[in-house]
């Protein structure tokens, strides 16, 4: 099993997981800032050109944040990643869609490349704006959804690696105030061996 | 069941696989046009204040595209929508994430609400043509994936992932004026004759 992931991009989440398993993997590098994901070798494993990317024992290659997640957990009941019943694995699907395709991808991006939303220089502030407003609103999405508990689905699932990364980006590096359900569950999310071994290995910690 | 939706919104997809399921179903309208899913009256159903959103006859609402999606293929299973062997569901679920996380936010937001992107009134032209080159780079590389012989995305046959590619095949040929690559293009005729496809496009008003 091999990851390729590139330091604190959302394949930290995948990362996550995959520690989480604990079963032995690789960690590959693909240094999105300097356009590896653009390179021949790497639209190779992925023409998509994005992280995480997941190539099995087989060769074959898995994309998508909830796909890569949902079979990880679903291969290793073990690890106790999968939530019981196609009631709760939608509702964990339906969180880390909402993280990925909303936060990350509607909120975040604004913020982290805003030259791929406005070409126009000038523009920036406003896209930075509208994506801390998108990203914000779904803050208080989350946080409802964690009202008395722990974890998004109660007990720890895949999920709440989608809501750790964007957390992550929010808190983390851009220093930015959690509302309290999702701080908490920052906070936790921080305090577990299989994260503070991803944030280490890719020297984030 | 009753599925929130807007006519030639993204909605339409979830609508065909409600049609293709073939069971009763609620239809209701949230005019995106006028702002209706920001009103309290929406966002008291779905405040992430989007469609499709689709409401359960316990009253309990499901998100997300590809997850109601997954949901009414779970529960009507004689339906046939969805692969039942692990492998087959996750690359259901990967092309239903491209589409809906990628394809449609980045190449069609673009053109369709380029206000979005710029506030700029002599941008925006620059804004949808982008649109249209990362639809058509999307497409492409859809095109280059595409290694089996059969009609439909997955080659164990007719899914949601089907009425997921639809929903954007159909904005570009309908809506964008672009030109599709040849099995997508083969795939979008292929959903126009199907009568489930027949039935929702004529409910939602919205030319075959």
């Amino acid at each position: 099993m091999k990851l390729y992931y590139s330091p604190g991009a959302c394949s930290v989440g995948i990362h996550v997981l995959l520690e989480e398993i604990g079963k032995p993997y690789e960690a590959v590098l693909v240094n999105l800032r300097e356009g590896a994901q653009f390179k021949s070798e790497f639209t190779a494993v992925n023409p998509k050109s994005k992280v995480p990317t997941l190539q099995r024992d087989d060769g074959s290659v898995l994309t998508e944040y909830p796909a890569i997640a949902y079979w990880l957990s679903a291969t290793n009941p073990g690890a106790g990643l999968l939530p019981q019943g196609p009631e709760a694995i939608a509702r964990a699907l339906e969180l880390t869609d909402f993280a990925v395709a909303t936060m990350h991808m509607q909120g975040f991006s604004r913020i982290f490349r805003p030259a791929n939303f406005a070409s126009n220089e000038a523009d920036h502030p406003a896209v930075q704006a509208r994506g801390s407003e998108i990203f914000e609103k779904g803050l208080a999405v989350m946080d409802k959804a964690l009202e008395g508990k722990e974890y998004l689905l109660g007990g720890y699932s895949f999920a709440d690696t989608a809501l750790f990364y964007v957390s992550f980006w929010w808190a983390g590096r851009l220093n930015r105030a959690l509302p309290a359900n999702v701080a908490a569950h920052y906070t936790r999310m921080k305090a577990r061996p299989a994260v503070q071994r991803t944030l280490a290995a890719e020297g984030l910690a | 069941m009753k599925l929130y939706y807007s006519p030639g919104a993204c909605s339409v997809g979830i609508h065909v696989v409600l049609e293709e399921i073939g069971k009763p179903y609620e239809l209701s309208p949230v005019a995106l046009k006028d702002g209706a899913q920001y009103k309290p009256e929406y966002m008291a159903i779905n405040p992430k204040s989007k469609v499709p959103a689709l409401q359960r006859d316990d009253g309990s609402v499901l998100t997300e595209w590809p997850v109601i999606a997954a949901y009414l293929a779970r529960t009507n299973p004689e339906a046939k929508l969805m692969p039942t062997d692990l492998e087959g569901e996750i690359r259901c679920m990967e092309m239903l994430d491209y589409v809906c996380g990628t394809i449609h936010p980045q190449g069609f937001t673009r053109q369709f609400r380029a206000t979005n992107f710029t506030s700029r009134e002599e941008d925006l032209p620059k804004v949808i043509e982008q649109g249209k080159q990362l639809a058509a780079k999307y497409f492409d590389t859809l095109e280059k994936g595409w290694t089996h012989t059969g009609t439909w995305v997955l080659p164990s046959g007719y899914s949601v992932a089907d009425a997921a590619l639809f929903f954007v095949e159909y904005w570009a040929a309908r809506r964008s004026g672009m030109s599709l690559p040849p099995h997508l293009d083969a795939h979008l005729k292929a959903m126009l004759a199907r009568p489930a496809v027949q039935r929702t496009l004529q409910q939602e008003g919205l030319p075959a």
